[in-house]
């Protein structure tokens, strides 16, 4: 019954037997099958292997006011093709002076050293949804060296809004007891 | 109702269970026998919307399987829809 169980579970994707593998065979060990039951577990493999990859799962996600600003804390695993996950960091503060703002976003992709961008922007006109920014950013690399870019870029007000929207969802949540994957999932399914 | 993702929902209404219990559970609730591929195509399902998620378990393969709150709310809504349903259609047979 072993070997039928890792037979039929190489019928499924490769990011679906890293999540579901074990307990799959594990539950066809246990079972007595019949020939409709393999049908199942082939239409089911079928049905795998035409889904993409799997949601992201968010392991950790922190959301804190400070004063003139707001920093965001999080950790998610991000599935891969080849089964795997990556861990994916970052930390973000944002402060907002008026007439001017800086942010800071800090993050690390898996094994990959963490970067740094640090940006000082001053608002410009806005004109309708958008407003023009001169900005200055500084990339802190890893091995000590700055890159620094100034440019004036359009930014997209209305953004603001969502994001706000999404952190105050993201708190409610949490308030109410839900799990971050939760609060994720609830998004996805009302946008 | 033969809907295997409600009947997964429906299951783990009642307490955790992992796949082997959820199938001898609904089998004995439903008179349905899911079988291995048809059941872990509704866990799959189920756990990337949200409705459940898979707990800590001592056993070292057996994975159990919990509702989430969403699941909770989602399976109440649905077996309301279907509870209205049954009752139009006694109602209706009644007066045929």
């Amino acid at each position: 019954m072993k070997k039928l169980a890792r037979w039929l579970t190489r019928f499924y994707p490769r990011w679906w037997r890293a999540r579901y593998g074990c307990e799959f065979e594990a539950l066809i060990e246990d079972s007595t099958l019949t020939v409709l039951d393999l049908f199942g577990v082939v239409r089911s493999a079928l049905e795998m292997r035409m889904k993409t990859t799997p949601s992201p799962h968010i392991v950790s996600l922190a959301s804190r006011d400070i004063p003139h600003g707001h920093e965001l804390e999080s950790s998610v695993e991000m599935p891969q093709p080849d089964g795997s996950t990556m861990l994916v960091r970052n930390f973000c503060r944002e402060i907002d002076l008026g007439d001017s703002y800086v942010t800071l976003n800090h993050w690390s992709r898996g094994a990959q050293p963490a970067q740094t961008v640090l940006v000082f922007g001053r608002k410009g006109e806005v004109d309708g949804d958008f407003g023009t920014d001169k900005t200055e950013m500084l990339v802190l690399g890893p091995d000590g060296t700055i890159q620094r870019t100034e440019q004036t870029v359009k930014t997209w007000l209305k953004y603001d809004a969502i994001r706000d929207g999404l952190r105050d969802r993201y708190r409610n949540g949490m308030q109410a007891g839900l799990t971050p994957d939760e609060i994720f999932q609830r998004i996805r399914s009302e946008n | 109702m033969s809907d295997p993702t409600l009947l997964v929902l429906a299951s783990l209404a009642e307490g955790d269970k992992h796949g082997y219990a959820m199938m001898e559970d609904i089998h004995h609730f439903a008179g349905v026998r899911l079988g291995p591929g048809t059941l872990y195509g509704a866990i799959t399902r189920l756990e990337q919307r949200g409705w459940i998620r898979a707990v800590k378990s001592t056993e070292d393969r057996r994975q159990p399987y919990t509702l989430t709150v969403d699941g909770r709310r989602h399976l109440e809504e649905q077996l309301s829809d279907w509870n209205q349903i049954v009752r139009t259609g006694l109602k209706r047979l009644k007066h045929a």
